[in-house]
């Protein structure tokens, strides 16, 4: 009994873990994970480099001198060069602005400007100061200048109503908000929205791919099985209970095999980079859930894979499961703003949505102990109920061939055997 | 030994197999025979426990199924019963494991299989690379691995060119002498005739002839002619004391009634095709089952099929 589904978890390991769909995830999501929330949060925050022309059309021809030299008192180059230059397209009220607006607008597409401030003929009335740029992505540009301008207009403002300038100057604080995560104990941890976000985001996204990617193996090989006559050599070898639990057993070793090459290369990087993204605590329990999940979905593929009869049915049916397992992170932003929020406690206790809910909520704020016991036997009673039910379902639906049977047949299957 | 006994199996709508029996017994060969749909796979599939019969029982060399009977089983499916993506030996390796086989001794005997069937230099290849004949090579050494007392082979000879289904045989012959019971079925009657020692010719899911090749050529008789010629023999059939013609190029058997007088019909032949040979002889595999079929089913008022 015990040396049949050892052969069958072997094979299903080994034939698997060579096949380049596995090999394909198995590097390509670090990659990915790297790609997605390292990357572009590296790109953001990075200093510039070389210093930065931007275009001024002041009407009033009061603004210019002041911002420059604000900008440049305030932020140089790491070599002590002005981060920022100001060209002043034009100034002065006689010459027409939609002109010179056109004329910058040519500037700023050739690329030899970043951009341009477009002000208003009496500035410090104006609450909105139009920045025209090719790329509006350059979030820090657009903060320094927003600033910058802040307390050069505030200044006139002063001015005009009488403030003396040692006061203005002395009113313009500059304020930086320096975020800091506390625990559910009110430790403090120093963790800024983005790396918690990214954190959440990455085991979410890690468990889903790990998830899909066995997911999929595994109804292909049954469906060739099926196609094939080799669904009758290994019925008359073994008995379905064997051949199932070979199956299961065989794909566990290749989850298993994924998260442990990820989390030998998530240690690699956070000793590498000096970052720790989770405590050992945090990552055990993670696998703890990833384990769970993996099992719930493995039995959730085999009842729902074995009835199958063609590629592109098993494709419907595995894009239906990648939506539930989707589900979670679309609601990765709403989480973060509010993660005591009931309806994510009442989400987690959805078997089929736990792991994904605790893989998101662990790294963003600890749920109550009671929680974490009370899912984790959630999704242990699932998986001993999913097995029977996939067991059922597989014991006939393997042999079946021909037309796929109708779902209610399955779910008849599934609860008489 | 396998004894099958009032076997019968419903689907839906069709009674696929209605009461077959029949007992192949160690040392010798047995032939499961019958036309395209007639219950052959259905029957073997309760044979391997692929399927529950509905009723009826199945004995293996005495016992009923059970987990130790599996890996004293051999089965060949028709075709397509390989993983393509998979390397030969490997996956040679797997069938024989989950027949109980240990991995050395199974080792071991697969090489030796490779060779005997001269597939050894395409042990590491994957099974998609080979040709359809090589496929069913390895099929066979898949089904007989594991030395199983009982080996069921369906369509063992699709695919096969001459010289391996001499091959084939040859393994045929050994498995028999070993005293192993070797269930085939085909619906190629030459073929059945010259391999096996017993048969059972299923029709409709029924048993409708049964028993050693011997004694049912006995039962059918002497009575037929077999001529070799030259010219236009579509009118034999038509000739008085003929039952039935069966024609192939350049010779004809010729079913004949019991009071058949065979000089008379010799010489009315002569005058129309040029006779190179005739004999007298036992009546062909092919022509029993045409007749037995063409009978049962002429006799469920089903269209009698021209011959």
């Amino acid at each position: 009994m015990i040396a049949k589904v050892v052969s069958v978890a072997r094979w299903e390991y080994l034939e698997k873990v060579k096949s380049k769909a596995f090999l394909i995830g198995l590097f390509l999501t670090p990659v990915l994970m790297i790609g997605m929330g390292v990357i572009p949060t590296l790109l953001i925050t990075q200093a510039d480099t070389r210093t930065k022309v931007v275009g001024v059309i002041d009407p009033s021809g009061a603004v210019v001198g002041p911002l420059a030299e604000l900008l440049e008192s305030r932020y140089r180059l790491a070599d002590g060069k002005p981060n920022y230059l100001l060209r002043p397209l034009t100034a002065g009220s006689t010459v027409d602005v939609k002109t010179s607006a056109a004329e910058a607008d040519k500037e700023a597409g050739a690329g030899d400007i970043e951009g341009y401030c477009l002000l208003g003929p009496t500035p410090e009335a104006d609450t909105v100061v139009e920045y025209r740029s090719k790329s509006v992505g350059d979030i820090q540009l657009v903060e320094n200048l927003q600033q910058a301008l802040r307390i050069v207009l505030s200044e006139r403002k002063g001015l005009s109503m009488g403030l003396d300038t040692v006061v203005i100057r002395a009113l313009n604080v500059k304020v930086d908000l320096k975020q800091v995560k506390l625990s559910k104990t009110g430790e403090k941890e120093d963790s800024g929205f983005l790396q918690v976000f990214f954190t959440a985001y990455v085991f979410l996204f890690m468990l889903f791919l790990l998830i899909v990617t066995s997911g999929q193996l595994l109804v292909r090989s049954i469906l060739e099985e099926k196609s094939n006559r080799i669904v009758e050599v290994l019925v008359s070898s073994c008995s379905s209970t064997e051949l199932m639990s070979g199956k299961v057993l065989g794909l566990s070793a290749l989850g298993f095999t994924q998260i442990a090459f990820w989390s030998l290369m998530g240690v690699a990087a956070s000793l590498f980079f000096g970052v720790m993204v989770v405590t050992p605590g945090i990552a055990a329990l993670l696998i703890v859930y990833f384990v769970l999940g993996y099992l719930f979905y493995a039995a959730v593929f085999i009842g729902a894979g074995s009835p199958l009869t063609t590629e592109q049915e098993a494709q419907q049916v595995t894009s239906y499961l990648v939506m539930v397992l989707v589900l979670p992170i679309a609601l990765a932003f709403p989480a973060m703003q509010n993660p005591d929020a009931t309806w994510l406690k009442v989400l987690s206790f959805i078997p089929f949505l736990t792991p994904t809910m605790m893989a998101l909520r662990i790294p963003i704020q600890m749920p109550s102990p009671w929680e974490i016991l009370a899912t984790i036997l959630l999704m242990i009673v699932s998986i001993v109920f999913a097995m029977v039910a996939a067991g059922r379902i597989f014991r006939i639906a393997i042999l079946s061939t021909g037309k796929s049977p109708k779902i209610a047949e399955i779910f008849r299957w599934a609860r008489e055997g | 030994m396998l004894n099958i006994s009032n076997l019968r199996k419903e689907f839906a709508s069709v009674v696929a197999v209605d009461g077959v029996s029949f007992v192949a017994t160690g040392g010798e060969v047995f032939g499961l025979l019958g036309p395209n749909g007639a219950g052959k796979t259905t029957t073997i599939r309760m044979i391997l426990n692929i399927l529950v019969p509905d009723s009826g029982t199945i004995t293996y060399d005495g016992a009923p199924f059970s987990d130790d009977v599996r890996n004293r089983i051999g089965y060949l499916p028709e075709e397509r019963g390989l993983y393509r993506k998979s390397r030969l030996l490997d996956m040679i390796l797997y069938f024989a494991a989950l027949r109980g086989m240990k991995r050395s001794a199974a080792r071991a005997e697969a090489l030796r299989w490779l060779s005997r069937f001269s597939l050894d230099a395409y042990r590491d290849r994957k099974v998609e690379e080979l040709s359809k004949g090589n496929q069913q090579k390895v099929q066979f050494i898949c089904a007989i691995i594991h030395d199983p007392s009982i080996v069921i082979l369906d369509e063992p000879f699709s695919g096969l060119d001459p010289v391996n289904q001499i091959l084939f045989k040859d393994i045929f012959h050994e498995l028999r002498s070993a005293g192993k019971t070797v269930v085939f079925s085909t619906h190629q009657m030459d073929q059945a005739e010259k391999l096996s020692d017993a048969l059972c010719l299923i029709n409709r899911g029924r048993v409708v002839l049964g028993g050693t090749v011997r004694d049912v050529k006995k039962k059918y008789g002497t009575n037929s002619l077999h001529v070799e010629f030259a010219g236009d023999g579509a009118f034999m059939g038509t000739l008085p004391g003929v039952r039935r013609a069966l024609l192939y190029e350049n010779a004809a058997e010729l079913e004949l009634d019991p009071g058949a007088k065979i000089q008379a019909l010799i010489g009315t032949m002569n005058g129309r095709i040029d006779i190179s040979k005739f004999a007298l002889v036992e009546p062909s595999l092919q022509s029993i089952f045409l007749q037995t079929v063409g009978e049962s089913n002429a006799a469920s008022a089903a269209p009698a099929e021209a011959v």
